[in-house]
């Protein structure tokens, strides 16, 4: 069914949207940002801080264009003296009793109060300047969650949130007019398992992360789009780096997968990415003992263990591996007695009510789906027990280490204490320092891009593994994941024709779709 | 054009300079008579006529309060403005739960002096001094930690005011 289309026209721009559209998406469709601090798109409609008046021809008064769907022939202006002079107004009241205090304040850079008033405020004040501001106590919303009540300009946000979107109202407006503040329920906490959202949806720096307090000012922040590894849900997630540490998660809208939201879970599981106890160099086992060595005399121990070892190799790896790096490990032992399996761990399932089909999952796993599409097995107590009496087992950053008889192969970022007697040790990049793929349960294949450099001599996984694929005489090696992508894309049915470059930064579901 | 050439005319013989040393000595005398125009400068430092410039940019100094604690809310405007990247600043929190630098060093050697750091502070606790001697018998001694920049005594620059270009 062809959608029915409406044609308005926003500061002189002829734009055609779907029946129904809000003004203020249309207005981002003309290229024209309507200053706003309510209105968000993943929450409901409420209409309460008047900043998007814009003047719609016509019509007698202002109209706020965040509740006002578009209708044929509209004539919009968002930029006339009129809605200028109402959003400065609008401004000026927000203004009376917000502290200023933009130099200690976290949202500083990132805040729309700032912007706005920079684009379309006053210069200065029309109060003496001992008029006495409000002021009330920061309070302790949560567990991450703080509240600056001084900053807040009653945008209700975070209450449309807590209500519509986790259903939990938790959160309201308690008292009136300019006493008015954003308070919790007495007898309980801002502790639901995707509460951290209000921090991102709190236009100004009125909730605050307390695990992200006085760390980094904005401006400082480098931003890469990644992936949340903490379930196999595969929500969108930016990184915030700072100076190649990553400070900060927060979530990525992708209306497929996370909408706008991520939980507090992925949004906490950063640190081991910024872990200092790595493996920086490839390590050979030389009269009993690791030494430190270069690439080249590592991957060729690799392939001379493999040439000669007998045909029975296991494989476990981890399900935090990328696409690229499993199937290349996978295809070094193509034609021999192989079995490979990866570990799920399990942890309590979470869902976001308001949002259907996104929760945080018990499976931990974020590429889970994709290690099953390339032939893993999720048996892994059987596996470990293959191992005993394998000739080869090659284990991909997981920590259980199998007792066997035959030789060990390491591919990991850290050194736990039961791999030190592995005849290779190889370093690897975690999913902050490479370009990658997942796979998410629902079959979704999306890519994360690298935040930060990898410690030493540390590479990505896919590069090891082709690198030694090609020494094995399985074709060339590959210089980019996008390269080593595409082989997985031709050898994989369920991945055929896909690309990275079609696959953008929102991903795309995998060709052949999986049972779930 | 060829270029043409002066030539001077020397006298040949008996030369005397007696003449000229004499005028040179005259003068040389004459110079003592005359008011003073230098500065004892270790025991001397300013004039009536010379005093250093109220926008001179020295070495820095932070101010304080009432209770003697830094102004500094660890905003971070100065080490990103800094030019010379001489400014380490570490957040933290204080005792009372306010932003404070935990870490405030500024590295005096590195400091280019060009007072951007005074200029973009918005709680104006950072700031050029009028003040030029640094001596110190070590390197290390150069970079000021928050302690020693809160100690420093001297006056702070007024900078450039646009309005008063000409400092009248």
């Amino acid at each position: 069914m062809p959608e029915e289309l409406v044609n308005l026209t926003i500061d002189g721009v002829p734009v055609s949207v779907s029946k129904g559209m809000l003004v203020i998406e249309a207005a981002k469709q003309a290229g024209v940002l309507v200053p706003h601090y309510c209105y968000h798109p993943g929450l409901p409609v409420a209409g309460v801080c008047r900043m998007c008046l814009v003047e719609i021809e016509k019509q007698p008064k202002l109209a706020i264009s965040c509740a006002t769907q578009v209708a044929e022939g509209m004539v919009v202006k968002t930029q006339s003296a009129a809605a200028k002079s109402a959003r400065t107004g609008v401004l000026e009241f927000l203004l009376i009793n917000h502290p200023l205090d933009c130099p200690i304040c976290d949202q500083a850079g990132e805040c729309e109060l700032q912007d706005f008033t920079f684009q379309e405020g006053r210069a200065g004040t029309r109060y003496s300047p001992d008029y006495p501001k409000r002021f009330n106590p920061v309070e302790d919303f949560g567990p991450d969650v703080l509240y600056v009540p001084n900053r807040c300009i009653l945008c209700t946000r975070c209450v449309r949130f807590m209500e519509d979107v986790a259903r939990e109202p938790v959160l309201n407006v308690s008292e009136r007019g300019d006493r008015a503040y954003i308070g919790v329920h007495p007898e309980t906490r801002l502790d639901h398992p995707w509460a951290g959202n209000v921090v991102d949806l709190c236009p100004v720096g009125s909730l605050l992360s307390k695990d992200f307090l006085h760390k980094a000012r904005a401006w400082e922040l480098d931003k890469t789009a990644s992936l949340c590894t903490g379930c196999s849900q595969g929500c969108n997630v930016t990184l915030d780096t700072r100076e190649n540490v990553v400070v900060r998660v927060r979530p990525r809208p992708n209306l497929e997968v996370n909408r706008y939201f991520i939980c507090d879970h992925g949004r906490m599981n950063y640190r081991w990415m910024n872990r200092g106890d790595r493996i920086e160099a490839p390590l050979v086992k030389r009269g009993g003992e690791l030494h430190a060595t270069d690439w080249q005399d590592a991957l060729e121990r690799v392939t001379t263990t493999l040439r000669g070892a007998g045909p029975r190799v296991v494989s476990l790896v981890s399900p935090r591996a990328s696409t690229e790096a499993l199937f290349f490990a996978r295809e070094l032992f193509r034609g021999l007695d192989w079995t490979g399996a990866f570990q799920v761990v399990m942890g309590e399932e979470a869902p976001l009510a308001g949002v259907p089909d996104l929760a945080l999952r018990a499976e931990r796993a974020p590429n889970g789906r994709g290690a099953e599409l390339l032939g893993y097995g999720r048996e892994y107590a059987a596996a470990l027990a293959a191992a005993q009496s394998a000739a080869v087992v090659l284990v991909l950053d997981e920590p259980d280490i199998p007792v066997r008889a035959g030789t060990l192969i390491y591919v990991g970022t850290v050194l736990p204490e039961r791999a030190r007697d592995a005849e290779v040790v190889l370093p690897i990049a975690n999913v902050a320092e490479e370009d990658g793929s997942f796979v998410n349960r629902d079959g979704r294949v999306q890519r994360y891009a690298q935040a930060k450099p990898a410690p030493g001599m540390a590479r990505p996984a896919w590069w090891v593994f082709s690198e030694l694929g090609a020494a094995l005489g399985h074709g060339e090696p590959v210089g980019s994941a996008a390269e080593a992508f595409e082989r997985v894309a031709q050898a994989i049915d369920a991945l055929r024709g896909l690309s990275y470059e079609q696959l953008g930064f929102v991903g795309k579901p995998a060709a052949v779709p999986v049972a779930v | 054009m060829a270029i043409g050439v002066k030539v001077m005319k020397r006298p040949g013989t008996k030369v005397s300079y007696v003449r000229a040393t004499l005028q040179g000595m005259a003068l040389t005398l004459q110079h003592l008579f005359r008011p003073k125009v230098t500065m004892q400068y270790p025991e001397e430092k300013s004039s009536q006529d010379w005093t250093l410039s109220p926008r001179w940019r020295g070495t820095h100094r932070m101010l304080t309060d009432e209770q003697g604690r830094a102004k500094c809310v660890a905003c971070g405007l100065c080490p990103q403005i800094c030019p010379a990247n001489c400014i380490k600043l570490v957040p933290g929190e204080d005792e009372a739960g306010n932003r404070y630098p935990l870490i405030y060093e500024i590295d005096e050697f590195r400091c280019v002096f060009c007072g951007y750091c005074q200029e973009v502070c918005p709680e104006e606790a950072i700031h050029v001094g009028v003040h030029y001697e640094n001596s110190e018998f070590s390197r290390d001694r150069f970079v000021y930690d928050l302690e020693r920049l809160c100690a420093q005594t001297h006056p702070v620059s007024t900078l450039w005011d646009p309005s008063d270009p000409k400092g009248e």
